[in-house]
């Protein structure tokens, strides 16, 4: 194999980005250039393997201790650490090589690599790259085409950039998570790092908009990424709320649960269906009427047309005003019901009426998601095929790459170090030998 | 300093799932047009309004999805509105729309129809489902799509019997919305070389379904389901909880794992607050020790849970963090705004709202950046506020012209 073969050809050909992402935010906003084209290096500190390569890992059974055996099916069983799959989708298409930069000889190197680049991402915290003698100043004084996008929890900037954080702090910093649970009970929150995920196409949409930015003005741009107003902006209506109503979220009956304060729309809630989950979890269904003809459609399709001259639900302000009772009588007909059934029954009638989808459910069900093929199968040359969770926009003329995969430790080192700067073999053990690469 | 998105003319057809793209498009620069219906976008017809009161001009959520923008108000199922809509289109760069697959077609707006005319178009269509599958004609809204696309399986309480949660905010909305205006900008960079426009079709369900983080991972790969967990990730098994209530009533998140750098200092803040226990024995400094307590509580939960009930959030934020502890406060969003560091990053923009009579502070947007400022270009229009303008500027009517099709009902 060439140590190039993993780029395909797409609108993005020619840009090159130096990548020291981890985790899950940073890695996301360079993979979702790599599927049109772009070369992405990712570089690792030698001897110290992205995590990311060996987790998801099982969390309980008998390969839980898979970090230090490597001897997962889906890992296979080679000392290369082709990576875990979720590797796979973090640092999909990505080129990998290890370099120490905070070695003299290693800085020199990645100094050139720079210069040949034009984008830099990370999501260390906010200190490390200038610890590196990379400061803003730095990077665009050796490239001055060079976009910077760093990606931390609160940025580089202001009074709180040294505190630590990781997807759920900065979500609970936010007001994300506050956003989350049943009125009088304490939050709920996500489940899942949001913002490292939509946290991460944020940061790949200020990477894509500043590399225009370069190629429009010749000039590269610091952008300065701090998650949490990451997460503020997706908070907008709160806060006009609170400065031009007086309103603070942290009020009784905020937040709603899965009502809808606005619009105010009754019913539009979960309902518990007939049937549990693998781990014993109730099955739900979420059901919402947003028009009156939706009431009437839905009041007629469970049998309950009188509904719709009772005064406590003609309506929808009665609805809202009387939506505990409204969901009781709605509980009591989903209730014995399969949650697919009822979507299908009311879906057909032109009701908001959707399984709460498990896991599993997307998967291995969801017909939708098949069609589109959402979890494409990619191959790993080590242990062969295997699903991930793809990159879904589809473009007609420039249309992304679904069959990339990550690579392996240093796979990419001969291109880096050899073709493009130009070191020899011995060169290259030296380096090796020393630790540096 | 310019602006990435400067010159560009975007055509948005007004839609609640689509209103953050053109925001987007509008604080980078671009010139967003929004085509309303003659009553008003839908996302005007959303709460709060100001000072409560309805009206498709005071709608807060639609003041934050719209800045910027100009509109125009269309009536697109009549036919002079189609035609007016299609020579916009023509003189576009971009056109963003969200309705149901083929409902455009049906005008002669569908991609095929506009492209012959202007080959440079970008059209991008954010919708429910895409355009084709067999799910492509359900009903939808945001919280729907937290529940089918996964977000709201993952989200809730530890209690098994519990209704799961989606979040507020119409965040399945937001993540579509970004995935599209990032695939708009791939657009507009191959245009850069190849002059060349093309169709950009993304789905809400399918971006909701690749944001769920671990569950998927452990489902597809090692078969282990997972259970919510109240304030966590969901995961396949049960963990300690990380939610804990501070003195002041609000929570915190707080993970019980202690580097030993940390655990000293840790240590000496349970014992200032008299709550420390049998923690200073000799056990607890053998980081295999603690990091069992982690997972499974006993003494070490105990008593920080005891800590945290005498000192409030905000001062354990900050002490914790300066011990290297990785704990935040579970704030509500416009706890916010007395928080120095966001004043500091410039996060606050002031809007003026002159038909009100004041000013409003708008989050910036997503980054601090000043060669890619990012950040809101004006108020949100009034419901119709640019139509005369912009049917004589761009389609060379008159005034005659215009006030015709007024009476008629065709624009407003």
């Amino acid at each position: 194999m060439t140590s190039t073969s993993n780029i395909p050809k797409g609108p993005l050909n020619g840009i090159r980005i130096i990548d020291f992402t981890w985790k899950a935010v940073g890695p996301w906003s360079s993979r979702m250039l790599t599927p049109y084209g772009a070369e992405v290096i990712h570089i690792e500190p030698p001897h110290e393997p992205d995590d990311h390569r060996w987790d998801i890992r099982p969390a309980v059974g008998p390969n839980f201790d898979i970090q230090a055996k490597h001897n997962d099916h889906l890992f296979g069983n080679g000392a290369d650490y082709y990576s875990a799959p979720y590797y796979s989708q973090l640092h999909n298409g990505k080129l990998s090589a290890s370099l120490n930069a905070r070695s003299p000889r290693g800085k020199e190197l990645l100094e050139e690599l720079i210069k040949k680049s034009d984008a830099v991402v990370e999501n260390f915290s906010a200190r490390v790259l200038g610890n590196w003698g990379l400061s803003w100043e730095r990077l665009h004084e050796l490239n001055p085409k060079l976009v910077y996008l760093s990606t931390s929890g609160f940025g580089h900037e202001g009074s709180l950039s040294h505190y630590r954080t990781y997807g759920p702090i900065v979500q609970a910093e936010s007001g994300l998570t506050f956003t989350s649970g049943l009125p009088g009970r304490e939050p709920a929150g996500w489940g899942y790092s949001h913002m490292d995920i939509a946290g991460g196409w944020i940061g790949g949409l200020g990477l894509i908009m500043a590399l225009m930015q370069a190629r429009k003005t010749g000039v590269g741009t610091h952008v300065d990424y701090a998650v949490t107003e990451g997460a503020m902006t997706l908070l907008g209506p709160y806060f006009l709320d609170y400065h031009a109503n007086g309103r603070p979220t942290r009020r009784p009956g905020f937040p709603p649960g899965n009502h809808s304060e606005w619009p105010g729309v009754a019913p539009h809630n979960t309902y518990r269906c007939a049937g549990i989950d693998r781990q014993g979890q109730d099955w739900w269904v979420f059901i919402a009427c947003e028009t009156q003809e939706q009431f009437e459609a839905f009041a007629n399709a469970i049998g309950k047309p009188e509904l719709l001259a009772d005064p406590k639900f003609g309506t929808m302000a009665a609805r809202k005003a009387n939506e505990a009772e409204l969901d009781e009588i709605i509980s009591t007909w989903t209730a014995p019901r399969r949650r697919y059934e009822i979507q299908d029954q009311l879906q057909a009638v032109g009701v908001i009426a959707v399984a709460v989808q498990g896991p599993e459910d997307r998967v291995d069900y969801d017909p939708q998601l098949r069609h589109r093929n959402v979890y494409p199968l990619i191959q790993n040359p080590e242990v062969g095929e295997y699903e991930i969770e793809g990159f879904v926009p589809k473009l007609s003329r420039t249309p992304p790459d679904n069959t990339l995969r990550a690579t392996a430790v240093r796979e990419n080192e001969q291109y880096v170090f050899g073709d493009l700067l130009g070191l020899s073999e011995s060169e290259m053990a030296t380096l090796r030998s020393e630790g540096v690469i | 300093m310019s602006k990435v998105f400067d010159g560009l003319t975007v055509i948005e057809l007004a839609d609640r799932r689509n209103q953050m793209v053109g925001k987007i498009m509008s604080d980078a620069g671009a010139r967003v047009i929004q085509i309303e219906p003659t009553r008003g976008s839908p996302g005007r017809w959303v709460g709060p309004y100001l000072n409560d009161v309805q009206d498709p001009n005071k709608s807060l959520d639609y003041w934050w999805y719209n800045t910027g923008k100009e509109s125009v108000a269309l009536d697109i199922t009549r036919l002079p509105g189609q035609q007016m809509l299609r020579r916009l289109i023509e003189q576009a760069d971009v056109f963003v729309e969200s309705t149901k697959p083929g409902t455009l077609a049906k005008y002669g707006l569908d991609y095929a129809s506009v492209a012959p005319s202007n080959s440079k178009l970008i059209y991008a269509s954010l919708s429910d489902f895409g355009q084709d599958g067999p799910w492509a004609q359900l009903e939808m809204n945001d919280p729907a799509h937290l529940a089918l696309g996964g977000q709201m399986g993952v989200g809730g309480y530890s209690d098994p019997k519990e209704t799961p949660i989606g979040g507020q905010g119409r965040q399945a909305y937001n993540a579509a919305s970004v995935i599209t205006t990032h695939s708009i900008s791939i657009a507009l960079w191959d245009r850069m070389t190849t002059d060349l426009g093309q169709y950009i079709d993304v789905a809400i369900h399918d971006c909701c379904a690749i944001c769920t983080e671990r569950p998927v991972s452990y489902w597809m790969w090692y078969n282990q389901p997972s259970v919510r967990q109240t304030g966590q990730h969901a995961g396949p098994v049960y963990a300690l909880p990380i939610q804990v209530q501070a003195a002041d009533g609000r929570y915190m998140n707080a993970r019980f794992n202690f580097p030993n750098n940390v655990w000293p200092k840790m240590v000496e803040w349970l014992k200032e607050l008299d709550v420390v226990g049998d923690l200073t024995s000799e056990k607890w400094n053998d980081p295999p020790t603690r990091a069992e307590a982690a997972k499974v509580g006993g003494e070490i939960e105990v008593a920080l849970k005891a800590l945290l009930a005498k000192v409030p959030a905000q001062e354990a934020f900050e002490r914790a963090q300066s011990m290297g502890l990785t704990w935040g406060v579970i704030r509500a969003p416009e706890e916010n705004l007395d928080i120095s560091h966001f004043k500091e990053r410039n996060f606050w923009r002031d809007i003026e709202h002159e038909d009100i009579g004041k000013t409003l502070p708008y989050p910036r947007g997503f980054y601090f950046s000043e060669g890619l400022d990012v950040s809101p270009d004006g108020r949100a229009p009034h419901l119709g506020e640019h139509t005369k303008a912009i049917l004589t500027e761009k389609l060379g009517m008159d005034a005659a012209q215009v006030d015709m099709l007024v009476q008629t009902g065709v624009v407003r």
